[in-house]
């Protein structure tokens, strides 16, 4: 079954930019507040289990890459129609498709949500959920090179907000961070999977791999904007440590945003609030994307133009965001995100790596008794 | 480029129906500079809150209002009745609370704080003696924004390392930390003044005693670094060395300045548990009296060991006093929980242990230079 993706040259983009796809996809509304949820486990060894997280992020990419690899210039939805057959295949695409679309709606109501507890309390809920939307459908009308432009940008406009962290390391000491290890592994690895929330994003290459350039590039790619992501996050979180102290931190619901509000310029009083507005330039990239991966696995199950698809998933997605309304209903849904995410992001890509590779060596037998006989 | 002209009419209606954010505008808000909580003689909770109105024909006035209710927020919305502008907090420089009070419990009054987004972290909290409202509403003769007056004095003061600091943040840190108790400064109206009088310290939630401002250069040597402190103390003729000068004075007066201090705690018996605390002290001698001759390096040194032997008494009657009143606003638990592995330690177990502390001061005293006139 040959379905794999053409394409033409120009709707391409060079390899070097999969590094800030992936970073931007990566880092979004979680980072604004995931130091609590992993402190509530692996306490002040909660570095460890960033770094454990970032581990995983490393391997489950190297399964992802491989598993691309064996089918040359194919996504993820064109994989799973020719390992299952067309109808498992077609439902796991659903799947995926519908965790795309939740992804997006997580990471849409979360900055909403920040928006109304830091900034505006009385600004309503759908006019913040349609000017956003209407951002992200004017750039995912402009395709797939917009949008990787749009991650490149994001990457670098948001480069000036991690030196910041200097400023709350001054109050931070380093005593919390002893003794190290104390932790037993299983809190440790708990930590780590409380990270997936976070961490999530970078699966974005099962469905854009057949758009770069130089194939051959992407794992090195890959791995570098995982490492950097791992890095910021393990940054974020041991100077968290430092500065808060265990009881203050497991009460910090944006403990990043926190660690800002202690910084003033002479020009700028309160520097969270400028931060806040800015993190729409950093989760514009996950929203742009998420919706992209949704688009790319629609058009295999039914037949729908861009324009089309992309006014139906804004309409529903705006009406949920009006549904979903309280913190504890957003919270619900964020941890259903990072419970599907698991599995599906974590643990399915090394199974349907292996499925590969026995297909492979299945159809390689076949082939060579066909030619045999 | 149809789509686009598309778009960008469809963002200007949706903004012009929607995008109107409360506003709050300069002229037309009241800016909290200063709240002070207190002991309700009604209610639960009495406030008297600075408010700066700010004009733009006539100068600024300052209002003090004090107000009585069951929360701080309810107290918030009877000052907004009492005045003709909406009150925000977003400028609040100071909390102060009343002696009366924090001797009860500030935990609500920290956390309802914490709370509000559009409250700083870096804002200060400081303990008044006495009331609160005959301290705000009094009207001094010099100044002329006491909410701001008081910010200056605590942010001065703190910035010049007189004063241990209190941030909003730093006071949480220790509240909700198992080994640290929470120790701020106390103001005190003086006449026509307003200063500092001491610091306050916390056992959890509590206050239990108080040190005098002087004593508050030991309790930051304790716990923390200074970077260009200053120091002032009186060798008394015990003290002082036999042959440092030809006439045995009656006592040695000193000054420093630009001191340098770096402290290490380690924990060498936890089960006592028992403390080595070394501190380095590097200073530069402003003041001496009567004058000693600085030539010699044997007097010098002479001079260094009674200065370190003088610091270490006033260390350890500081410790002491801290062990009888069970506060440990120098941050001893905080060593002994990143030292002893699986310690769990809550505050109830760290001040169970905090008793029976034991403490090796150390104190090693350099003078860098003494000014550029010998």
């Amino acid at each position: 079954m040959d379905n794999s993706v053409q394409l033409k040259p120009n709707d391409m983009f060079n390899t070097y930019l999969l590094f800030f796809v992936i970073h931007s996809a990566q880092i979004g509304v979680g980072v604004q507040g995931f130091q609590r949820i992993v402190y509530q486990d692996a306490k002040h060894d909660a570095w460890i289990s960033v770094i454990l997280a970032g581990v995983a992020t490393h391997i489950v990419a190297f399964c992802m890459i491989k598993t691309l690899e064996v089918y040359g210039s194919n996504d993820l939805y064109g994989i799973q129609q020719d390992i299952y057959g067309k109808w498992i295949g077609n439902f796991l695409n659903a799947i995926y498709i519908f965790y795309c679309s939740i992804a997006f709606f997580s990471v849409l109501r979360n900055y909403i949500e920040v928006i109304q507890a830091w900034l505006f309390p009385g600004i309503s809920t759908w006019f913040l959920s349609a000017t956003l939307l209407l951002i992200t459908i004017y750039a995912f009308t402009g395709g797939l090179r917009v949008i990787v432009g749009i991650s490149f940008f994001s990457v670098v406009l948001a480069l000036w907000i991690f030196p910041m962290l200097i400023f709350p390391m001054k109050f931070a000491t380093l005593d919390s961070l002893y003794p190290i290890l104390e932790a037993n592994v299983r809190s440790l690895l708990k930590g780590a999977y409380s990270m997936t929330f976070t961490i999530l994003g970078f699966e974005i290459i099962n469905v854009i791999y057949p758009f770069i350039k130089d194939k051959k590039k992407t794992s090195k790619y890959t791995h570098l904007a995982l490492l950097a992501t791992t890095f910021i996050y393990l940054s974020v979180m041991m100077v968290s440590i430092g500065y808060y102290s265990e009881g203050k931190l497991l009460r910090t619901v944006w403990a990043t945003l926190t660690l800002f509000s202690f910084i003033s310029f002479p020009f700028m009083e309160r520097f969270e609030f400028v931060a806040v507005c800015f993190w729409m330039l950093i989760i514009l990239p996950n929203l742009c994307l998420y919706l992209w991966a949704a688009y790319r696995g629609v058009i295999r199950l039914v037949n729908i133009s861009g324009t089309k698809f992309v006014w139906i998933f804004s309409f529903i997605i705006f009406l949920a965001t009006l549904i979903v309304g309280s913190r504890t209903q957003i919270n619900m849904v964020n941890n259903q995100v990072a419970k599907v995410g698991f599995y599906i992001v974590f643990v399915y890509p090394i199974l349907l790596y292996m499925l590969t590779i026995l297909k492979k060596k299945f159809t390689a037998k076949k082939e060579q008794t066909n030619e045999n006989t | 480029m149809k789509t686009l002209s598309f778009y960008i009419i469809l963002l200007f209606i949706v903004s012009l129906l929607a995008g109107c954010v409360q506003t709050n505008i300069l002229d037309k808000v009241g800016l909290v500079t200063l709240v002070g909580y207190d002991v309700g003689t009604e209610e639960k909770i009495s406030t008297t809150a600075v408010v700066r109105e700010v004009n733009p024909e006539f100068q600024s006035n300052v209002q003090v209002i004090t107000t009585e209710n069951k929360t701080s927020k309810g107290n918030r919305m009877k000052t907004n009745r009492k005045l003709s502008k909406k009150i925000m907090v977003g400028q609040m420089r100071v909390i102060l609370l009343s002696e009366e009070l924090a001797k009860d419990n500030i935990h609500h009054y920290i956390e309802t704080n914490l709370e509000n987004a559009t409250v700083s972290n870096s804002l200060y909290l400081a303990v008044v003696e006495g009331q609160m409202a005959p301290l705000l509403e009094y009207k001094y003769n010099n100044i002329e924004d006491v909410g701001q007056h008081i910010y200056r004095l605590l942010q001065q003061n703190i910035e010049q390392e007189h004063m241990i600091s209190s941030t909003l943040h730093e006071i949480a840190h220790d509240m909700y930390m198992a080994g640290d108790d929470i120790a701020m400064p106390i103001i005190k109206k003086d006449e026509e003044l307003v200063g500092i009088a001491g610091i306050a310290l916390f056992k959890e939630d509590k206050m239990v005693g108080r040190l005098s401002a002087e004593d508050s250069f030991f309790v930051k040597l304790i716990r923390d670094n200074f970077k260009s402190g200053i120091y002032e103390t009186v060798l008394q003729k015990d003290n002082v060395p036999s042959d440092l000068l030809k006439n045995k004075p009656n006592e040695i007066s000193l000054a420093f300045d630009a001191i340098r201090s770096k402290r290490d705690i380690k924990l060498v018996n936890p089960t006592t548990p028992e403390f080595d605390l070394n501190l380095k002290v590097k200073a530069q001698i402003l003041e001496i009296v009567p004058d000693v001759n600085m030539d010699d390096p044997k007097k010098v040194a002479k001079l260094e060991k009674a200065i370190s032997k003088n610091l270490t008494s006033d260390i350890i009657r500081i410790i002491d006093y801290g062990k009888s009143i069970e506060s440990d606003v120098f941050g001893f638990g905080e060593k002994y929980r990143s030292s002893v592995r699986g310690s769990n330690l809550t505050k109830e177990k760290w001040h169970e242990l905090y008793k029976n502390m034991k403490v090796n001061v150390k104190v090693d005293f350099v003078i860098m230079r003494n000014g550029v006139f010998e």
